[in-house]
């Protein structure tokens, strides 16, 4: 499974959130992530990121896609962050 | 493959933050998510903390090293986590018993040269590996075995030259220093595989030291040479023939020198992206009927073997069937 998520979250937790998320996906600009999971990562990074959050006010979205193949990546201006292995 | 392989071909530094990995070379700083990280090859001058290692610990990645030639040094093997006396105790018997020794040593060969034969095959040239081979069975000692090997290999290789393009034509098998492209390219993929064979070899209860077909040395991981014997044909040789026929790899990629020959760094990154490439391919497998990836294959013969070793399923050596 591959996910795309994008968050708004309250300053004092925007950190918090980012950080995590940086162990989990591949950063792609301010406050997007994206990354192939498999089901139970997916579950704990729902799940962790819930915990985080202040679920009144707080919002993440999280899009899911079959796979990487299931949808078109176009980058106009920098891409700020590249996917490559080859460092 | 959720988690992918590392190749960092640049210098620069490795740091642990936030729990997580940065990369850190001259032009950037690119944070890993360490979940996302099945093994990491470092190939450039590398600078590493302790506090990285710690982390890379904990999360079961091991790091192998090269140096500036790609030559294998060593790796970061983590502490074992899946330790099982019994398959020790099983792997050394096998070792000083000569018959079943012998048995799993002849196994390793013929996987290679069924391979070597299948490589050939699809490109329709002609081989005696099969008048070969059947030498291999009325050999006694590891030694003969070894050198039905070597002479199965050295008829491979002059096969292959004839497809490949002049200038890049093995003629001999060179290698500390490989003296032209191909025995560059040979072997730079051979210690890429090494190293890959080691990777899964951790992830399994099997002593890496212990090996049959290579003499169980001090210092070395002669299993993962063991198991490696298998895989080059399928993963690197194959490889290394379409680069060069796809003329993917040219002579720029090349830094000649006196009587030697290396990958420069271009090269590197095309050998290395194919490499991952192919790693990840995947393909239907008969008996488990789904796919699998190259990568999970290898884990798949490490299996193998733990099988044969506790007497639950004879050992037949991986041969492509594609």
């Amino acid at each position: 499974m591959y996910l795309l998520i994008v968050y708004d979250v309250g300053v004092e937790r925007v950190n918090r959130v980012k950080s995590y998320l940086r162990t989990e996906l591949h950063w792609v600009q301010n406050s997007v992530f994206e990354g192939e999971v498999t089901g139970s990562q997916f579950k704990r990074i729902e799940m962790n990121l819930k915990r985080i959050i202040d679920e009144d006010r707080d919002s993440v979205v999280i899009y899911s896609f079959r796979s990487e193949s299931a949808f078109k990546r176009n980058v106009l201006g920098v891409e700020k962050s590249p996917l490559d292995v080859i460092l | 493959m959720t988690r992918k392989n590392y190749y960092l071909t640049t210098d620069g530094l490795l740091k642990r933050k936030e729990n997580t990995v940065y990369f850190l070379n001259k032009d950037s700083k690119r944070p890993i998510p360490i979940n996302k990280i099945y093994s990491i090859y470092a190939y450039g001058a590398l600078s590493i903390s302790s506090q990285v290692l710690n982390l890379l610990s904990r999360e079961g990645i091991p790091v192998h090293f090269f140096n500036r030639y790609g030559f294998y040094t060593g790796s970061f093997y983590l502490r074992e986590t899946l330790l099982s006396g019994d398959i020790i105790i099983k792997q050394a018997e096998h070792v000083l018993d000569n018959e079943r020794r012998m048995e799993l040593a002849k196994s390793f060969v013929r996987g290679a040269a069924l391979n070597m034969k299948r490589v050939l095959g699809y490109y329709g040239l002609e081989n005696g590996i099969s008048d070969t081979l059947s030498d291999l069975e009325s050999s006694g000692s590891i030694t003969e075995v070894m050198n039905v090997e070597a002479r199965i290999r050295s008829d491979y290789y002059s096969a292959i030259d004839g497809i490949l393009p002049e200038g890049f034509r093995i003629e001999r098998r060179t290698r500390r220093p490989p003296e032209n492209m191909t025995n560059a390219m040979i072997s730079f993929g051979n210690s890429l595989l090494y190293s890959t064979v080691i990777t899964e070899l951790y992830n399994t209860q099997l002593n890496p030291t212990i090996s049959y077909l290579h003499e169980p040395f001090a210092r070395r991981y002669s299993l993962a040479l063991d198991l490696s014997e298998i895989f080059k044909p399928t993963i690197i040789d194959r490889m290394i023939i379409s680069l060069i026929k796809k003329r993917a790899i040219k002579v720029e990629d090349f830094e000649h020198g006196m009587n030697q020959c290396l990958l420069n760094d271009s090269g590197k990154r095309k050998f290395l992206a194919e490499y991952d490439r192919r790693l990840g391919k995947t393909v239907k497998h008969r008996e488990l009927g789904r796919k699998v990836s190259y990568r999970r294959l290898i884990r798949l013969e490490a299996y193998k073997l733990i099988k044969h070793l506790i007497g639950q399923k004879r050992y037949e050596p991986f041969v492509m069937w594609w």
